[in-house]
């Protein structure tokens, strides 16, 4: 059988996708059509199935900085002003009230305390000198390839909304998350791994859940696959002990010859043949993705340096180790959450700064150091993209008389770029004297959005999939590029 | 349109100034009706408003614009062209920017404003404008197709064929005749009576069923068929799932503790028997909305009630008082969007983005909630009345609470800080022939009687939304996709309908025959078009020019979703407890999956055995930790109605079916039982197919299989050989914590036979519709 028109050619990709509206919901379809060399290479693909596979790598848009991207996703939204945002003002405003004229959303109605200064001293690091506080000393180390944002804002004061619009551009669930467009735009480099990785924090899954790492109204396969810390990576990698190897390639081999004749017998069955695809996609997962989440590989040296083995680093340095393996075996997007579940157990800091940021930033602080010592080193920093930040920043001002900790803060905040062709030791924008409110070269979510895709090799505004009637983008109509920080 | 593009256009027209223009524009007043009301509604007055407009300027009858806001009048008399609407206009401020975009109007629009105020700005005398008077290119009206009236269609008449019986024929064939294309041909009967028995019973046919259904030539043989499958009580908790996914139903609360909710099951079961009693659909809804209320209460109904207690339940809100609106929302969601296809939650806040939704009508639909158990109370009663309040012990159900009600306030952008005035019960005003408010508690009732008459606008026979939506949802799980694609949206961002006569005959035909839904049933089943092949000779050519199947020229392929995998899988080893009702049971989940959980959940015990073989209809829900297996062939989530599930094709399925416990335990029950009857390979390979396929298999099939029996017994062996020497060695021997506990040692060749049927459970055939 000839599967040989399987695909209407002379189509524009378009035409074909939104006629096939949703007949076929979820199959990978859109994704493989928009390699820009899909219909040439399909004309003379000797097996026409094979092109079903929605993770084969695609050339980026234009020439990449980046290849892959590590998202530290601080979850609850650490304070900027304790953490990258020094602001000495601060001590002099200290106890008294934000100015009358700054005008907020008092989030969940909490207590408006008095201006308060950072609970832990700012230091010059590297040799750019930028101001990292002590919740950071490892990080700190590193301040010459961080470009800190300083005037970061986004559209919501709630953590389930901010969170999700963090991950897709939008306060309301059911958009594709960024790695989503990452994967959709330029397939996986390793077919035998997904492209897109999420690991989330012991303690719990953010608010909102699934969608923040959803492909939305994508195809599912651009789905981030939740990778679990302990034990097998993903689910059903392994079967019964007596099924080895030789036993199961004999199984998928007659599977193929059963379904390769069903499908024959029923011409344009693409689900089928994107089906048949998977078991093989499948066969090569089992042994793929226990080798990149196997420590064992490490030197003991490399173990130690990301806190592997020791509290209270133990967890976050094996994600963050977990991430330079997938990222050297072809991983364009991973997503590693600090803090989950709720109030405490994340970033949100409303009892106390000194105690939450304390607890969480020890967790963290030499994981990220080692990171990016380690990508350094093995020279994959040039082409790794590293995000850091949360959902967005706090208070310049205390939840009450004395009390110590900070409300939600949506109007400024601090996330810092490294790698990936990003200017390091420097810092872009700047919010008011208080901290507050970002007040110079704004970085919305859609701007952050934007260069990170842009890094990535993608055009933000071009970068679109067609979806009821629409060219949806992830910046919807918003978004630049702030070149400036490009190296 | 994009606004990139539109601020293009007006980037480079703005900067032009054309005095000329100007002049003759004075000369031509536009027409007020056909040119400026409809611009004013598209642009100004979602934020210009009757009530609380932004700015204090309401633009919404010609007294307003003159009197102005807090920047003084938008008119300038003396002066029109300094008049501050144009001004504001020309600077881009108006319309304001979103998401920090401009959102400058095209030239054209800022002329006709120039226009209309050059001529004195002329406003018919007595004229108020609407937001949702009429439908604009950026949002619906009442005039919205889905709200008007339902008047039932002619049956279209055919041209090139001859009339068929069916009038569901006539309606896709009239479309199919205009575009010159013809419908597949009729599938064979094998094809139909596995179609048919997934679709009403969601289980497979037997091989003697096949049989006797391909030898069976009367002209009846169909009818019968569907009879017995409509009659069947499997044909209830098949359908009953598709409902359970619209009304989010789950065992538990969700959230950090995940509580049960105790007895949802009855909820459950009384879906299950209101599809098998065919109850009557408007029944059905009054039930669940106010089975409380009625003056015919009963237990079962109360039960119904469960509908407003299905939702995630938060026990440790971050803001108790807060949480009460978000409980409101997800009731007025479910609600909205499981019976009107509308959603209405957008309006929480503001009026309807899209949709002729005021913010009044959130709270309209709301007030009728607000009466029940909704304010924060002790965590123990999970939201819900105490047994004694609702009358009833051991039933999941919902009532109102006080008498008289506590005043519910429209809140300014949802806040509830900031509420404003007081909204009176009513019915929503999409449908003025049929809005109406609600009456208040009658002396003496018990209850505020708020939701039963919501209940009854939904059920009045003239709704134009309810029965469109049901007969939708009909067509959606007979065909794999509705004729409105978007089931629980029929609003202005919903796909339109493939064939809008049909859908309006559908709902007629609906309503007229009493709301029940086993006749819609029988009338779509013994369609032609239900019946066509998946396969169509003109396939290339067809799917080239209707890719998406909107024509409905042939049937779609579908996989079998979750429950039907699991339960087919169950059937076909001869498995399946075919035990109806009561409590859930737990599927065993692998350690490893209940790893990655957070600590408490980790408590979860499974079924004995012989429970878990029951439909996975029965599988306990419980929200923190869906069963992996299930969610990875697409079940929905259980936070939020879903109308229709995604079908994805992903590796992590083709794991599961190759690795999980589930499908292996499967594979080897039927290979023991096959072994046991001492066959030759050849008839064992017979016997195998006879029960997956319900067919024989080919030559060519047998001989694949018989020389995989081989290779495999071979393997399995040399395994058994090595893993004897190594136990010996250690009995320490590494195994991956999926392995199967509780199997006894099976000989080589049984494995290789369990093996062989692991192969066709995994098969495309296997999962796949014709």
């Amino acid at each position: 059988m000839s599967n040989h028109l399987m695909f209407p050619c002379g189509r524009s990709r378009r035409e074909f996708v939104w006629e096939m509206g949703a007949g076929f919901a979820g199959l990978a379809l859109t994704s493989l059509l928009s390699a820009d060399n899909f219909f040439t290479r399909y004309a003379t693909a000797a097996e026409p199935q094979r092109l079903l596979n929605p993770s084969a790598a695609k050339e980026p848009q234009f020439k990449p900085r980046a290849k892959a991207c590590i998202f530290l996703m601080m979850n609850g939204a650490p304070s900027q002003v304790d953490t990258f945002d020094f602001k000495p003002e601060l001590e002099k405003f200290a106890g008294k009230q934000l100015p009358a004229d700054k005008k907020f959303t008092n989030s969940g109605g909490r207590k408006m305390g008095y201006l308060t200064p950072a609970w832990r001293k700012f230091r010059p690091g590297g040799e750019s000198g930028l101001l990292i506080s002590d919740y950071f000393p490892n990080v700190r180390k590193h301040a010459d390839k961080l470009c800190v944002l300083n005037s970061c804002h986004t559209d919501s004061h709630a953590h389930g909304s901010a969170l999700v619009a963090m991950n897709t551009g939008k306060t309301l669930i059911g958009r594709p998350s960024l790695g989503s467009w990452c994967v959709y735009g330029l397939g996986a480099e390793n077919e035998n791994l997904p492209g897109y990785v999420v690991i989330l924090d012991k303690r719990g899954g953010p608010i909102s859940g699934q969608p923040n790492w959803s492909s939305g109204f994508m195809p599912a396969t651009h789905t981030g696959t939740l990778f679990r810390p302990v034990g097998n990576p993903i689910l059903d990698l392994q079967g019964p002990e007596h099924m080895i190897q030789a036993a199961q390639r004999e199984q998928l081999d007659l599977l193929a010859k059963i379904n390769q004749r069903h499908l024959d017998a029923r011409p344009g069955g693409q689900e089928l043949a994107a089906r048949i695809n998977s078991y093989e996609l499948a066969y090569r997962m089992q042994t793929a993705t226990p080798e990149a989440v196997d420590l064992t590989q490490e030197t003991e040296s490399t173990l130690k340096m990301y806190g592997i083995g020791s509290q209270p680093t133990d967890e976050y340095g094996r994600n963050c180790l977990i991430a330079r393996r997938l990222v050297e075996r072809g991983v364009r997007f991973i997503q590693l959450y600090s803090g989950g579940g709720h109030l405490e157990e994340t970033w949100d800091a409303h009892e106390s700064i000194e105690k939450n940021h304390g607890r969480h930033g020890a967790e963290v602080d030499q994981p990220i150091a080692a990171l990016l010592t380690d990508l350094e080193q093995r020279g994959m920093l040039e082409d790794t993209l590293i995000v850091w930040g949360g959902e967005f920043g706090r208070m310049p001002f205390s939840e009450g008389q004395d009390a110590p900790g900070r409300n939600h803060n949506p109007y400024g905040f601090s996330m810092w770029l490294a790698g990936g062709g990003v200017k390091g030791g420097t810092t872009y924008g700047s919010t008011d004297e208080f901290g507050f409110e970002a007040v110079e070269n704004k970085v919305h979510l859609h701007d952050l959005h934007a260069t990170i895709l842009q890094i990535m090799g993608l055009d933000h505004e071009r970068l679109s999939y067609f979806h009821q009637g629409r060219d949806e983008t992830l910046t919807d109509v918003g978004g630049r590029v702030i070149h400036d920080i490009l190296a | 349109m994009s606004f990139r593009y539109l601020s293009l256009v007006l980037f480079t027209g703005a900067l032009i100034v054309n005095p000329e223009r100007a002049a003759e524009a004075a000369e031509t007043p536009p027409d007020f009706e056909t040119e400026i009301a409809p611009l004013l509604i598209k642009r100004c007055v979602e934020c210009h408003q009757e009530r609380d407009p932004s700015g204090n300027l309401s633009l919404i009858t010609g007294q307003n614009l003159l009197k102005g806001g807090d920047s003084g009048s938008a008119i300038d008399v003396a002066a029109p062209e300094k008049s501050l609407l144009l001004q504001r206009i020309h600077a881009g401020e108006m319309p304001p920017e979103k998401q920090g975009q401009p959102q400058k109007l095209p030239m054209e629009e800022i002329r006709l404003f120039e226009r209309w105020i050059a001529s004195g700005s002329p406003w018919p005398e007595g004229r108020t404008l609407d937001l949702f008077e009429q439908t604009t290119d950026v949002r619906a009206g009442r005039d919205w197709w889905s709200l008007q009236p339902i008047q039932q269609p002619k049956v279209p008449e055919l041209h090139s064929a001859p009339q068929p019986v069916n009038p569901i024929d006539a309606f896709i064939l009239a479309r199919l005749e205009k575009k010159q294309m013809t419908p597949a041909p009729a599938a064979d009967k094998r094809t139909l009576i596995r179609r048919l028995y997934y679709d009403l019973t969601g289980l497979p046919p037997t091989k003697t069923q096949v049989e006797q259904f391909e030898d069976d030539t009367s002209p009846q043989a169909w009818e019968k068929l569907i009879d017995r499958l409509l009659d069947s009580p499997q044909y209830g908790e098949r359908w009953a799932r598709y409902w359970l996914d619209l009304v989010r139903y789950a065992d538990t609360s969700g959230y950090e503790r995940d509580q049960e909710k105790p007895f949802a099951w009855k909820y459950r079961d009384w879906v299950v028997d209101s599809l098998n009693s065919d109850l009557p659909y408007n029944q059905f809804i009054v039930e669940q909305l106010a089975g409380d209320e009625l003056p015919n209460r009963s237990q079962q109904s109360v039960i119904a009630t469960g509908f407003l207690r299905l939702g995630t339940w938060n026990d440790e809100p971050n803001d108790p008082l807060d949480y009460q609106y978000d409980r409101l929302e997800d009731l007025v969601h479910t609600t909205s969007s499981a019976f009107l296809g509308m959603t209405v939650k957008c309006a929480r806040c503001h009026a309807h983005k899209f949709d002729p939704i005021t913010q009044e009508d959130y709270y309209r639909m709301a007030s009728a909630f607000w009466t029940g158990p909704i304010a924060p109370r002790g965590s123990d009663l999970l939201g819900g009345p105490h047994p004694d309040e609702l009358g009833l012990a051991d039933v999941l159900g919902w009532t109102d609470l006080k008498s008289p009600p506590r005043p519910l306030h429209l809140l300014k952008n949802g806040e509830r800080e900031h509420p404003l005035y007081e909204v009176q019960p009513a019915s929503l005003s999409m449908i003025p022939a049929l809005e109406r408010p609600f009456a208040p508690q009658p002396e003496g009732a018990k209850t505020s009687q708020r939701r039963l008459q919501l209940a009854r606008w939904i059920t009045s026979p003239d709704h134009p939304l309810t029965s469109r939506v049901l007969v939708n949802r009909l067509w959606l799980h007979h065909f794999g996709e509705g004729i409105v694609r978007s089931p629980n949206n029929f609003g202005f961002l919903a796909d339109p309908p493939t064939h809008p006569d049909l859908l309006d005959w559908l709902a007629a035909e609906f309503t007229n025959g009493g709301g029940t839904i086993k006749r819609m049933h029988k009338l779509i089943l013994t369609s032609k078009t239900w019946q066509q092949s998946s396969l169509h000779p003109q396939f290339r050519e067809y799917i080239k020019r209707d890719a998406g199947n909107r024509l409905w020229w042939r049937a779609e392929r579908r996989r079998l979703d979750a429950e039907a995998l699991r339960d087919s899988m169950l059937a076909t080893t001869g498995e399946l407890n075919l035990k109806t009702g009561g409590p859930g049971f737990r599927p065993t989940i692998s350690a490893e999956a209940l790893e990655g959980l957070s600590k408490k959940t980790a408590a979860w015990s499974a079924s004995s055995p012989e429970e878990q073989k029951r439909r996975s209809l029965y599988m306990y829900s419980k929200r923190g930790l869906l069963p992996p297996m299930m969610t990875t062939f697409d079940l929905c989530n259980p936070t939020e109605s879903c109308g229709k599930r995604d079908i994805t094709t992903v590796p992590t399925q083709a794991l599961a079916m190759m690795n999980n416990r589930f499908v292996h335990l499967r594979s080897e029950t039927l290979a023991r039982e096959i072994s046991a009857k001492n066959l030759k390979p050849q008839a064992q390979v017979q016997q195998l197919w006879s029960r997956v396929y319900a067919r024989e298999p080919s030559q060519q099939e047998s001989e694949l299989a018989l020389q995989h029996l081989a290779t495999q017994s071979q393997h399995f062996k040399q395994h058994q050989q090595q893993t004897a020497t190594s136990l010996e060695r250690s009995q320490d021997h590494g195994t991956g914590s999926d392995k199967p506990k509780e199997s006894s040692p099976l000989t080589p060749e049984t494995l290789a036979l369990a093996s062989l049927c692991h192969v066709l459970l995994n098969s495309n055939e296997f999962l796949y519709l014709d």
